[in-house]
């Protein structure tokens, strides 16, 4: 391990349900299955949690009795898809001022429960609504189409992305595209949702849980599972970008996110050994390899298409499929690959030798557009 | 029966921004203006800069350009069914804000960033008018 970095966080329990579409679980029976396999994982009891983070939606008053939980605090986190490193970093904070020991982040999310013709693809965001803009696929649109403009992008720059992340997901048991390759064709040929989206540039909803548990270093050595480490962590907000007008030639505010997370890590995107990019459309990913420095900006879909995001490739990113192609856990899916990679468990797409990882987030409905909240989180094998 | 039209105010948190669909009852494009800074906002803001100048609501132009833009083909909601392929645009005006709208009297391959455009006023019923865009010769 080429740093130091000690921010004195450690995630020690993951817990993460079967992953699907139309499960028909509740959303809590999900937090509590998670919790189940998290404690588990980390080799705790119930009554050795002493905080919870509910980290999707308004659900900290009420979960805790139905997971049977007795912690010092339950407090519900919300930024949309940067929730999960942004509770990692609440996570640092009740470590490093000792107000608990171990914490809990637990998500469970069931949006095809929702009523038809809704789920996450009906999403409204304030006034634009009134002129049909609708949904999160329309808003990345609008940054697809902007970077098209700027740089020249092309459609089968982003098909790439999807062929390269499904090329993952099918060798990764429990995804939506296990077994299910696809070629550019087949992306090319997918029907126009949104312009230049076509259907096999999004994700789909998913159902599912997932659940980590952080504790401190000391603790962690205790504990008879995979830990890794939190290396460094930053946030930034698109509102900056919006002020400014650039809000839609950038992914997110990444750039004070990830000045922050490389700094406390002290490792720079050399180090970086694989990939997590929250990836609910193609465009996301070709944005964000620019943004944390993998490749210059407006070369992001050159770099995806000439295989540099593979598995022979400069930065291996999404080694599960993402949630393009694996399963939108929102802000977790990222974080649960980077987690699974730097413990060795990622089957025939893991990353020989990874030992640091970078994992991002992004979401939150700002009213007029959907990419508010970033989140960057640097993560290390072991202890 | 066609469907009822929402009101604007129906997708904002409090009536802040009601002076300007008012105006656009009337057939007037106006934008908020910080009095301290000179900026203008929209929707209604606290001007990042001070925060404390005094907002109000001017005529603007009306005018600015295609920053971004989308034609949507998916039908994500029923209510929506009937305007596919439609688009929506990204306005910069030129008094600078972005307004998200829908460009019309176009079609929808000619529609391009950096296309100049104007306000036209939609009236969709006796209470609602929606400020759209149309191209314009400059």
């Amino acid at each position: 391990m080429p740093n130091t970095s000690d921010t004195g966080c450690v995630v020690v329990g993951v817990g993460v349900t079967e992953q699907g579409q139309k499960l028909g679980i509740p959303e809590r029976e999900l937090r509590r299955r998670a919790l189940e396999g998290a404690l588990d994982d980390a080799g705790l009891q119930r009554s050795d949690l002493d905080g919870y983070i509910a980290c999707h939606g308004n659900t900290a008053f009420e979960d805790l009795r139905y997971l049977g939980l007795g912690p010092l605090f339950s407090w519900s986190l919300t930024a949309g898809g940067a929730t999960a490193i942004s509770a990692l970093i609440a996570a640092r904070g009740v470590l490093a001022t000792g107000q608990a020991t171990h914490v809990a982040l637990c998500y469970g999310f069931a949006p095809s429960a929702f009523r038809a013709g809704a789920g996450i693809g009906g999403f409204g965001y304030g006034y634009p609504e009134l002129f049909g803009m609708v949904g999160p696929s329309t808003t990345h649109a609008l940054h697809a189409q902007r970077h098209m403009h700027l740089y020249g992008t092309s459609s089968e720059q982003l098909g790439a992305v999807a062929v390269t992340q499904r090329a993952y997901a099918a060798q990764r048991p429990g995804t939506l595209g296990y077994g299910k390759p696809i070629r550019l064709e087949d992306h090319q040929a997918s029907r126009m949702i949104c312009e230049p989206l076509r259907l096999l540039d999004c994700c789909r909803d998913t159902d599912g849980g997932v659940c980590l548990i952080v504790t401190t270093p000391e603790r962690a050595r205790d504990l008879p599972g995979k830990p890794v480490r939190v290396l460094g962590t930053g946030t930034g907000h698109n509102i900056r970008n919006w002020y400014d007008k650039t809000v839609f030639a950038h992914h997110d505010d990444i750039a004070p996110a990830k000045e922050r997370a490389f700094s406390e890590a002290g490792v720079d995107p050399e180090a970086i050994d694989v990939a997590a990019l929250y990836d609910p459309f193609t465009i996301s990913v070709i944005m964000q390899l620019e943004e944390y420095g993998f490749c210059s900006l407006g070369e992001g879909g050159s770099f995806v298409a000439s295989g540099e995001t593979g598995p022979k490739g400069q930065i291996p990113t999404n080694t599960g499929g993402g949630q393009l192609s694996g399963y939108y856990a929102t802000g977790f899916t990222a974080v649960v690959e980077a987690l699974v990679q730097l413990r060795g468990e990622g089957g025939p797409t893991q990353v020989e030798g990874a030992e640091v990882a970078l994992a991002s987030g992004h979401g939150g409905n700002g009213g007029v557009q959907n990419t508010w909240s970033h989140a960057t989180a640097i993560l290390g094998a072991g202890l | 029966m066609s469907p009822r039209v929402p009101h604007p105010l129906e997708f904002a948190p409090d009536d802040a921004d009601k002076v300007f669909w008012e105006a656009c009852r009337r057939h007037e494009f106006l934008l908020q203006r910080c009095s301290t800074t000179g900026r203008y906002h929209w929707p209604a803001v606290s001007d990042p800069e001070t925060g404390r100048g005094e907002m109000t609501w001017v005529p603007a132009s009306g005018r600015g350009t295609v920053h971004t833009f989308s034609i949507i083909h998916h039908v994500f909601r029923p209510e929506l069914a009937e305007r596919v392929p439609y688009n929506v645009v990204v306005v910069e005006l030129d008094e600078g804000p972005f307004f998200h709208s829908n460009v019309v009297d176009c079609p929808n391959e000619e529609i391009y960033i950096g296309m100049a455009v104007e306000v036209v006023f939609d009236d969709l019923s006796d209470e609602v008018t929606l400020p759209r865009f149309r191209p314009s010769s400059r």
